[in-house]
């Protein structure tokens, strides 16, 4: 399992949704790192992954490279766990990764 | 300048009882190619009209420097001598302010000698004559009142010491780039300010020319750097109808050689002209009513002339693809063609991309811009854009309103600001911060100079840009750009982090941080002003090289270690704006895909340049390069740079940089490639642009792999 990046405005109305996911996943134990786009930090890493809207999601394996991403879309819960797990995506992650 | 020697009455009548009747049977030579005799008083008439000092100084001063010339026994006296001599009493009395004010502009003579005999390397654009000597010296004056009155003391020590640099100064009186529409022309005729005749419309396609060229003076005059046409092909197509290929190739050919000789214009200066150019009806003019010979509406929209407008456009590049007389490539126009969503879905797309690719390995003449998405721009200067938004879009429907201009352009020094931290980020970010706000300063105080000249309306000096021909002025104040450029990212990082951006990710992602600082401090800035303030990849020709040399002065011996080139000949620089270091050796795929990371945040510009050298790629391993970039990368603009030799004796033109003609044998030949954004002999270069010449990676392997298919296709 790899992680996951969350990038967010302040003024955007899909942000919310997208920000919820986190949470949820982070209960969960994923490792979930939220940028805000109004931050430079948060600027410097969508240019990193070239993502030019918001909401977005991005996948990444342990290796940091992109498993998957979702740009200017919400996904469901699911979807993002499908991926997230794939082998085990009916089954609850394991407990204790650390959180981002 | 005024002379000192000059009267005023009043102030002689009250000064008068004071003469003495001293033997200074001395001539005074002034300014104003006279000889006159000695008259202390023209020194108080100068101080009371231009200082504040009052009248007992002033007799004081006056007094001092008679004394003091008296007792030199000096045989020639000039007025410039007499205004130093008071200069130096105005100083000994802490009369600073006085000093400044009272302060004689020009240049020493040793300077203008090797002006006249030498060169001007800060623009290999400008050539050398006559005509280039004027254009310097009134530039040197120019830049020296810019420094000393338009500007804040703060800001003129900050360019002085090299924190920042305020691009062309010499032109201070002007604004920076511009990019205009033809429809202006076509609809309003040739109707200049201060102009001996007034032209009604063109009637005919070879007058819409003579039109376009010589409007285009008129706005070097009114400009400090480049005039861009938006849609050019399309603004001519109404013109066109019915026209033979070899009448349209003929057409394009006059266009093309009027814009590339020189001897012209300003300074003997080719106009920096960029044509931008569309296959398809771009989105915005596609409902647009055409206007056509006569200035008359044709009662067709440009999407009936489509037809008319790729054939030009086609023409165009047949022309390009010739090259000059002697088989050179043109420097200029400069033909930038846009690559959209819907180029992809205009029939007879692909031949087209072929073509202006073949021309590209060929000639290296075409820019690939891409507007992906919704995005539409008009492209000119080096890689400077006005991207359109909702208002220009709107305007659109009355083209000839589309006519933009960037004020200024002021450049960050970045490794600078890397020395000046000493390894703490709070401080770079701090510091990228402070100069940042210097830089809005600069573009505040030019801003109201400006303003203060359009005020004057036709009867003033910007007569031009204050025109009211469709109503509105024809420079859009409210639609202006402000630039902030910057030079040397790749060396702030490497200061900073210890590594430069292509060696590791996290350098990379330094790098990113700070143009993202840098982004979302102009955008807090244009809020705050109501102005729009962008960030752009500067050229920097020369700025590059001014910056590397202040350095290794202020920041020595780190710095030693940083700048690139070669010291011992002087050839130093830093890499420009946000482009990893020259000589990586990098896939050109994944160059331009590390590039265009950044190009997002640079809203008003951006470039990746791909070196090839010698090679010459087949058209179909470029238009390949080139839907990738499109495809796969956020990469703004690229152009693909060959080198050429070209021989003075027998006039032939081969590939590649040589010392002597491929053909004859002579040794009397000329190197050209691209400096920055353009064409040029490297005669013409600076040491610092030559230093980054000798490193360029050229991408020759990749592009003989490529041509053999054993290249790695990119994505």
């Amino acid at each position: 399992m790899g992680f996951i990046k969350i990038f967010t405005k302040a003024k955007c109305p899909k942000c919310p949704a997208a920000k919820e996911i986190g949470k949820e996943l982070k209960k969960e134990g994923v490792s979930v790192l939220n940028y805000d786009l109004d931050t430079i930090d948060g600027l410097a890493e969508a240019s990193f992954y070239s993502i030019r809207s918001t909401p977005s999601i991005v996948i990444e394996d342990e290796e940091e490279r992109e498993v998957i991403s979702w740009r200017g879309i919400v996904p469901t819960l699911q979807e993002v766990k499908q991926h997230l797990f794939p082998l085990t995506s009916s089954l609850s992650p394991s407990p204790g990764r650390g959180e981002g | 300048m005024a002379s000192v020697i000059e009267m005023k009455g009043n102030q002689q009548e009250l000064f008068k009882h004071e003469i003495e009747t001293t033997d200074m049977a001395l001539f005074v030579r002034t300014s104003d190619e006279a000889m006159l005799g000695w008259d202390r008083q023209r020194i108080v008439d100068a101080l009371m009209r231009e200082t504040y000092v009052d009248f007992d100084t002033a007799k004081e001063v006056a007094r001092e420097v008679e004394d003091l010339i008296a007792t030199s026994k000096i045989k020639m006296i000039t007025s410039p001598l007499i205004r130093e001599l008071v200069d130096t009493k105005l100083v000994e009395r802490g009369l600073e302010q006085a000093r400044k004010m009272h302060t004689r502009l020009g240049m020493p003579l040793y300077d203008v000698d090797q002006l006249i005999l030498h060169p001007n390397k800060e623009n290999a654009n400008v050539p050398h004559g006559p005509e280039a000597t004027n254009l310097t010296l009134a530039e040197r004056i120019k830049k020296e009142y810019a420094l000393l009155t338009v500007f804040s003391q703060e800001i003129a020590d900050a360019h002085m010491r090299g924190d920042i640099h305020l691009h062309d100064l010499g032109f201070i009186d002007r604004p920076y780039c511009s990019g205009q529409s033809l429809e202006y022309i076509k609809r309003f005729g040739l109707s200049l300010p201060n102009s001996i005749a007034m032209a009604k419309p063109a009637k005919h396609p070879e007058v819409l020319l003579a039109h376009m060229v010589k409007f285009a003076a008129a706005l070097q005059s009114h400009f400090a750097g480049a005039i861009g046409w938006d849609s050019i092909n399309l603004f001519f197509a109404p013109y066109l109808v019915g026209m033979s290929d070899q009448e349209m190739e003929q057409l394009a050919q006059m266009m093309i050689f009027e814009f590339s000789q020189q001897a012209v214009a300003r300074g003997g200066q080719a106009i920096f002209t960029d044509l931008n150019l569309y296959w398809e009806i771009p989105k915005h003019f596609e409902n647009v009513p055409a206007i056509g010979p006569g200035g008359e509406f044709t009662g067709k929209t440009y999407s009936d002339y489509l037809e008319e407008s790729q054939r030009f456009a086609k023409a165009l590049f047949d022309v390009y693809q010739e090259g000059d007389g002697s088989g050179r490539p043109f420097f200029f126009p400069k033909p930038l063609v846009h690559i959209t969503e819907k180029f992809f879905q205009t029939p007879g797309h692909t031949d087209f991309l072929y073509h202006i690719c073949d021309v590209a390995s060929e000639k290296g003449n075409t820019y690939f811009v891409f507007d992906r998405g919704e995005t539409a721009k008009i492209s000119e200067c080096c890689r400077l854009s006005f991207k359109l938004d909702q208002t220009d879009l709107e305007d659109a429907k009355h083209p000839w309103k589309m006519r933009y201009c960037a004020l200024q352009n002021v450049t960050l020094n970045l490794p600078r600001i890397a020395y000046l931290a000493k390894g703490d980020d709070a401080k770079l970010f701090s510091k990228t911060a402070e100069f940042i706000e210097m830089a809005v300063k600069a573009h505040l105080e030019k801003k109201l100079f400006i303003e203060k000249l359009l005020s004057l309306g036709e009867k003033g000096p910007l007569a031009l840009l204050a025109m009211e021909r469709d109503g509105s002025p024809y420079l859009r104040m409210g639609r202006a750009s402000f630039l902030v450029g910057m030079v040397g990212l790749n060396e702030l990082v490497q200061i900073h982090t210890g590594q430069e951006m292509h060696q590791s990710k996290q350098a990379f992602k330094f790098g990113l941080k700070v143009i993202a600082h840098m982004k979302l401090l102009v955008d807090r800035f244009s809020q705050r002003y109501g102005m729009r303030f962008v960030l752009e990849q500067t050229p920097a020709e020369s700025t590059a090289y001014r910056f590397a040399k202040l350095d290794l002065k202020f920041h020595s011996p780190k710095s030693g270690h940083i700048v690139k080139g070669d010291i011992s000949k002087g050839e130093v620089y830093y890499t420009n704006s946000t482009y990893l270091n020259n000589s990586a050796v990098l896939n050109p795929i994944e160059r331009v895909r590390q590039e265009g990371l950044f190009h997002p945040l640079i809203e008003a510009g951006a470039l990746t340049h791909i070196w090839l050298g010698e090679a010459r790629p087949s058209k179909s391993s470029l238009a390949n390069f080139v839907v990738k970039t499109f495809q796969l990368t956020q990469n703004d603009q690229i152009a693909f740079s060959p080198e050429f030799t070209a021989c003075n004796r027998c006039h032939r033109t081969s590939r590649g940089l040589r010392s002597s003609c491929a053909y004859c044998g002579a040794e009397d030949v000329e190197g050209i490639t691209r400096i920055t954004g353009y064409f040029t002999k490297l005669s013409s270069w600076n040491k610092g642009k030559l230093g980054e010449l000798r490193d360029r990676y050229r991408n020759q392997a990749f592009f003989a792999q490529k041509n053999e298919g054993m290249a790695v296709e990119a994505g």
